[in-house]
């Protein structure tokens, strides 16, 4: 038993290298989703302070409106555009109907609320396109579907195109979004908003123009997040708890910070991967991947309690 | 972030001037009341600010001070009266308008921004002059980086002047009380608003801090001559700070006037400063 945990999983993992790697791989494609999905979740924290527990539903809600609209004949490089402007038209909607009547109540409201969000979207989804799975357009929105083959050390490592896609485009996105926070005043007035919304609005900072914006950024990290899973897995309603995939990530980053976001993403994306071909199929029949990230995340907490990258605010009394 | 300021006088005011002398009216408060439901925080009370000057606001705890600084930054909306700055009656305004038309303020009980830098707590002041597009504040450079540069030397002056520049990159929230009051009057001092409202400035504040903060203020108001309205409950900073005194007390106004006019009120012997024991 001590020889299965301890010693024949790594001598896997030098005796097949080219596997290693693969699984390494596949690990990382789900670890830069996980972190996409993550971000959406800072964002709206750092500058709220809500949990949006409706983060998985817009997952969903984009997928569904991408692929509605072009199965109603809008071709399929218009329905992207379409789809960030239906994106944007349901931020302003959460912002005038649900958070701007809830400022200044208790966070537990405002997350509440979300929870609310999601019932909604998920009954409106329904209403608009139907509960059947659908399928998504990758082909007809120019996502390569083909794959590479390369042999390392005598062995095999395919890469699949659309895995390199998802992956080129999600550091993409993330990178313009780091140079948003960083570098702009916009990023200022976000971060300055989530520490103090009085003192945020007495400095000139719009409580709902911000909001608006942050929660468009969350419904284009939706939308990416839906059309790289909903090309692994079908478009359907069962995309929704992709998003909690990123709990065990926030716990592991801290909810406020962005790197904590991005490495924390990857970190369980891979190491996810790596527990369940070495460890759990031989040992445990498989299916680890759905829990292994939870128990990661306790393990760290216990030992840093603000999660790896979270600030660390000292208060003075 | 490492750009080179130039020390080449003072920055660039943004204010426009409006053209009203020193002495005249820059904001009047006319009738004003507000409740919250049954519970009357203020009740019509009517007092103006003049350019220039140094206006406190004094009066028993729960007299409703903050509540009318609260109502001047239209963080309330007062249920009766109209309040009128810079010549214009305003209608129903948002904080964050307030702003944008010259009225900055600080609060109570601190609220600065504690996980950010002294010098980005103060940078946030600035937001209300940073217009230039988004995308080029994200790729740092062309319009945005000048709009940038230009905005940290008017900080920069605000640092050198209310002396923390040996605080510019810590974060605030480790600071100590006397000094996250003045970054906070920085952050106010930003927006290089017509009308400056400190609320509490000196509250909890030893000695030795209260002489540097009232020397601050009093800088302010003369150098950048910024009108001020605070509400102090030290009274010898306030009789010697303020130009006019307004006393509240259980919402209503009793007394207004200079210091020794209000030092002399029955009224507000009765009601705030109680007899001398001598």
């Amino acid at each position: 038993m001590l020889n299965q945990i301890f010693v024949k999983p790594f001598v896997d993992m030098v005796s097949a290298p080219d596997f290693l790697l693969q699984v390494v791989w596949e690990g990382l494609v789900s670890g830069v989703l996980y972190a996409l999905i993550a971000l959406g979740f800072v964002l709206i924290y750092k500058s709220s302070r809500i949990f949006n527990f409706a983060q998985g539903i817009m997952v969903v809600f984009a997928a569904l409106t991408l692929v509605g609209l072009h199965e109603n004949g809008v071709p399929a490089l218009l329905a992207l555009p379409l789809t960030l402007v239906v994106m944007y038209l349901l931020a302003m909607a959460i912002e005038r109907v649900v958070l701007r009547p809830l400022v200044n109540q208790p966070d537990i409201i405002l997350f509440m609320a979300t929870i609310g969000i999601t019932l909604f979207l998920v009954g409106f989804g329904e209403l608009i396109f139907g509960g059947e799975n659908k399928v998504m357009i990758t082909e007809q929105l120019g996502i390569p579907t083909g794959s590479y083959t390369f042999e390392p050390w005598g062995g095999l490592l395919i890469l699949e195109q659309k895995d390199i896609t998802a992956v080129i485009g999600a550091i993409v996105l993330v990178l313009a979004l780091l140079l948003f926070l960083n570098r702009s005043k916009m990023g200022r007035a976000i971060r300055a908003l989530g520490d103090d919304h009085q003192a945020a609005l007495s400095v000139g900072i719009s409580l709902s123009t911000i909001w608006v914006l942050v929660w468009f950024i969350a419904g284009i990290i939706a939308l990416a997040t839906g059309i790289v899973w909903g090309a692994r897995a079908g478009v359907s309603f069962a995309l929704e708890v992709i998003a909690y995939k990123a709990l065990p990530v926030l716990m592991l980053g801290g909810l406020e910070s962005v790197s904590g976001a991005i490495i924390g993403g990857l970190m369980i994306g891979i190491l996810e991967k790596l527990f369940e071909i070495y460890w759990g199929q031989p040992l445990m029949g498989g299916n680890t991947e759905t829990w292994f990230a939870f128990v990661l995340a306790l393990f760290v907490l216990l030992f840093r309690p603000q999660g790896l990258f979270g600030e660390r605010i000292i208060e003075r009394v | 972030m490492n750009v080179h300021v130039a020390r080449s006088g003072p920055a660039k005011r943004l204010r426009a001037d409006d053209g009203i002398a020193k002495g005249e009216q820059l904001l009047v408060v006319d009738n004003i009341s507000l409740a919250f439901g049954g519970v009357k925080a203020i009740t019509d009370i009517s007092f103006d600010i003049a350019k220039g000057e140094i206006r406190a606001i004094i009066g028993p705890n729960g007299a409703g001070k903050t509540s009318m600084l609260n109502v001047i930054n239209g963080f309330y909306h007062p249920q009766q009266g109209t309040i009128t700055f810079r010549g214009q009656t305003r209608r129903r305004m948002r904080p964050h308008e307030a702003v944008a038309q010259g009225i900055a303020r600080t609060f109570q009980n601190v609220a600065l921004f504690h996980g950010m830098t002294t010098l980005d707590n103060i940078m946030t002041g600035r937001s209300v002059f940073m217009h230039q597009p988004l995308w080029w504040q994200a790729i740092w450079s062309g319009p945005a980086l000048e709009e940038e540069i230009e905005h940290r030397e008017a900080v920069e002056e605000i640092i050198d002047f209310l002396e923390i520049e040996h605080i510019r990159k810590t974060p605030v929230g480790s600071l100590p009380y006397g000094l996250q009051k003045r970054v906070e009057l920085g952050r106010a001092l930003a927006a290089e608003p017509a009308l400056l409202l400190l609320d509490e400035p000196m509250a909890g504040m030893n000695l030795e801090e209260k002489e540097d903060m009232s020397r601050f203020i009093l800088d302010v108001n003369q150098q950048y001559g910024t009108t001020i309205a605070l509400i102090e409950h030290d009274m010898g900073v306030v009789m010697d700070l303020s130009d006019r005194v307004v006393v509240l007390d259980y919402g209503c106004k009793i007394g207004d006037g200079t210091p020794d006019e209000v030092r002399a009120n029955q009224d507000v012997i009765d009601a705030y400063l109680g007899v001398p024991r001598d």
